[in-house]
């Protein structure tokens, strides 16, 4: 579907610009929400470093404070929000 | 295991301040996979101009409002701020308060409804509008300038951080990530550019936050903080924003508050946030008028904010670091400068697996900035320079085809432009120089535009001439002579975020002058021509019908209120 390129209604003389702006008038497109993009992210990345802090019990980093263990909860964070994002907008849930 | 081993040979150069472990290799190259899949993913459904311009105009207040703030969330805020909070303390936050809020909160309230009504595609769109080819062709040409340049400063940025923290060939990081955004901004166009602007706010904020929240936990809180600071570094205020500011002896920035009232807070904030086209275009995406007022203040609550993740790492590095840092051309081999102090903290505190999140906060920000000037500027040049001045009357499908290529040439454009940035000692410095040449004029053109139906097409384009040669001229003189800054800033040390703020602060009182001399002159425009373009002459949709918490005006007043309240706070 090919649309007028926006800016040029003025084109030859006087314009008059119409306020019917409450209204989108064109198509919209049935894409899956930017949401789910994000939960699948962030759920990869909170069992990648959910896991990754486990390991430090075995391997402590080099890093300050490092005894707080923060990739344990960080990652938990990250799949607590990543798993509510994806069970939420999920491809075809109404 | 050495995890260096798993790096490919053509990645390595030197050795970087950590090496990245499997896992952190594994969480960057996610990234990658994620934001590319996402551009092939959206391709089938960019298939006009309008879709590929401006997002099909189908965004939701929230998308296009984190889309927004996640454009300006570029390389120079994370890193370059970070450093400007080292060297300047939270004088560095006025950038986000003072120096963002209210122009944001002006955009969403009073432009926004002048860009949405008049239906244009971009900012030169409406000043073609308004004022006609002329203004909007030298109000393109600039900005393209500008954005090219913009995204050197992005790559380069880039490649610097990769080079520091991972020791990864400087080129190599900058061909694989401008590429990858090349890719899939030409693929998916607005869509793609806004969908990954989401994720990477997303991955920015929880990328970045940890380190301040370790870090606070090692100082002792903020009160721990601040006492350490005043160790480290006797005599000097690091932790005041107004009090240092009744003179410009008594701060490191050497400024006084009215150049950041009315130099940063109402020429230089407002010109980039109501006039820039990188941010103002994913407001136009918005599905309609109240989305797209909407749109802005969400993105002011969480520019509010960004102080936390920006700022105080810096603040804190001068809390914490157990050694100090050195401006880049005093900073000898072994020391560290103040552009560094954001990776020395992550890699403090970022361990396995954090760490490897914490530097795909970084690349998220480096592309999303860059992606953004890559988008606005395809879309400005096809619709303000191409169509205009080249081809007329073409078919959609042919400037559609325009804008993908033109994304891939921006793209190899802005490669060769990261070359030259490093000519400039601080990267902040040399952005800002570049706000000031065209984005406050600009800013003086549209407003006079918007707020006064006399002004007429010619006052347009002298007026915005006038005031990019203004804020040029200031630059040459002072670089030339720079016993010269006192002419122009009132005081002799001031450093060149200061001098910035009076350059624009005087490039746009000329456009005033100019416009309104020249209005004086010339002929105006017949009313009928300026309706949905100019106050008093527009009709704007009333929103009485709606419930208070659904309204713009009552979100922005919560959001000026909180501002208020932090300037007291910090004050």
């Amino acid at each position: 579907m090919e649309t007028e390129p926006r800016g040029d209604r003025n084109r030859g003389g006087g314009r008059q610009v119409v306020a019917d702006v409450e209204e989108p008038a064109h198509r919209e497109h049935h894409i899956i929400p930017v949401w789910f993009f994000i939960g699948v992210q962030l759920l990869i990345y909170g069992i990648l470093i959910f896991f990754s802090g486990l390991s430090e019990f075995s391997h402590p980093p080099d890093t300050v404070l490092s005894n707080l263990h923060a990739p344990i909860w960080w990652g938990a964070l990250l799949v607590a929000i990543g798993g509510i994002y994806v069970y939420l907008f999920r491809p075809g849930r109404k | 295991m050495n995890p260096s081993i798993l790096a490919p040979a053509m990645l390595a150069e030197s050795g970087g301040m950590v090496s990245l472990h499997p896992v952190d290799l594994a969480i960057v190259t996610v990234y990658f996979v994620m934001v590319l899949g996402i551009g092939f993913y959206l391709k089938k459904y960019t298939k006009s101009g309008e879709d590929f311009f401006l997002a099909g105009r189908e965004m939701t207040a929230w998308v296009a409002g984190l889309a927004f703030i996640s454009a300006n969330l570029g390389s120079l805020e994370l890193m370059g701020w970070a450093a400007n909070a080292y060297q300047y303390g939270i004088l560095a936050a006025h950038w986000y308060w003072v120096g963002a809020i209210p122009a944001m909160l002006f955009l969403g309230i009073v432009m926004i409804p002048f860009y949405y009504i008049s239906k244009t595609h971009s900012v030169p769109g409406y000043l073609e509008l308004r004022y006609g080819h002329a203004t909007s062709g030298l109000s393109a040409i600039t900005f393209a300038v500008m954005t090219i340049l913009m995204s050197g400063v992005n790559m380069y940025a880039m490649a610097v951080v990769m080079q520091v923290i991972l020791g990864w060939n400087i080129h190599f990081s900058i061909w694989v990530s401008s590429l990858t955004v090349g890719v899939y901004v030409a693929l998916g166009g607005l869509y793609s550019a806004i969908f990954n602007e989401v994720v990477q706010f997303f991955l920015i904020w929880l990328g970045a936050l940890l380190v301040p929240i370790l870090g606070l936990v090692e100082a002792g809180g903020w009160s721990g903080m601040v006492a350490r600071i005043k160790e480290n570094f006797p005599g000097e205020d690091f932790t005041h924003m107004w009090g240092p500011m009744l003179h410009p002896s008594q701060n490191p920035m050497g400024v006084q508050w009215v150049a950041i009232v009315f130099g940063l807070g109402a020429v230089l904030s407002m010109g980039y946030w109501t006039t820039d086209f990188l941010v103002v275009q994913r407001v136009l995406a918005a599905k309609d008028i109240r989305a797209a007022k909407t749109a802005p203040i969400i993105g002011a609550f969480f520019k509010m904010a960004v102080p936390f993740i920006v700022i105080l790492p810096g603040l804190l590095g001068l809390a914490v670091l157990p050694f100090h840092l050195y401006p880049a051309n005093v900073a000898t081999a072994g020391q560290h400068d103040y552009n560094q102090v954001l990776p020395l903290m992550m890699a403090r505190y970022l361990g396995p697996g954090l760490l490897g999140l914490g530097i795909t906060a970084l690349i998220a920000g480096f592309m999303s900035g860059m992606a953004g000037n890559v988008s606005a500027f395809a879309t400005v040049w096809t619709y303000d320079l191409y169509r205009p001045f080249m081809k007329k009357n073409a078919t959609d499908a042919h400037y559609l085809v325009m804008g993908r290529w033109c994304t891939i040439i921006g793209v190899i454009v802005s490669i060769s432009a990261a070359y030259i940035v490093n000519r400039f000692g601080s990267l902040m410095d040399y952005v800002q120089a570049l706000f000031s040449f065209f984005i406050a004029p600009l800013f003086g053109t549209v407003i006079i535009g918007m707020l006064w139906k006399r002004a007429t097409k010619a006052a347009g384009f002298w007026g915005l001439l006038a005031g990019i040669s203004t804020a040029i001229g200031i630059f040459v003189i002072i670089r030339e002579h720079p016993s010269s800054v006192a002419w122009f800033c009132f005081y002799a040390g001031a450093k060149p975020l200061a001098q910035q703020m009076w350059q624009a602060l005087w490039a746009f009182v000329m456009v005033v002058a100019v416009s309104v001399i020249v209005t004086a002159a010339t002929e105006p425009r017949p009313e009928g021509e300026l309706r949905g373009l100019v106050m008093g002459l527009t009709e704007v949709p009333s929103e009485g019908h709606l419930p208070l918490v659904q309204r713009p005006i009552f979100w922005a007043g919560i959001c000026f209120g909180i501002f208020l309240v932090l300037q007291w706070i910090f004050r």
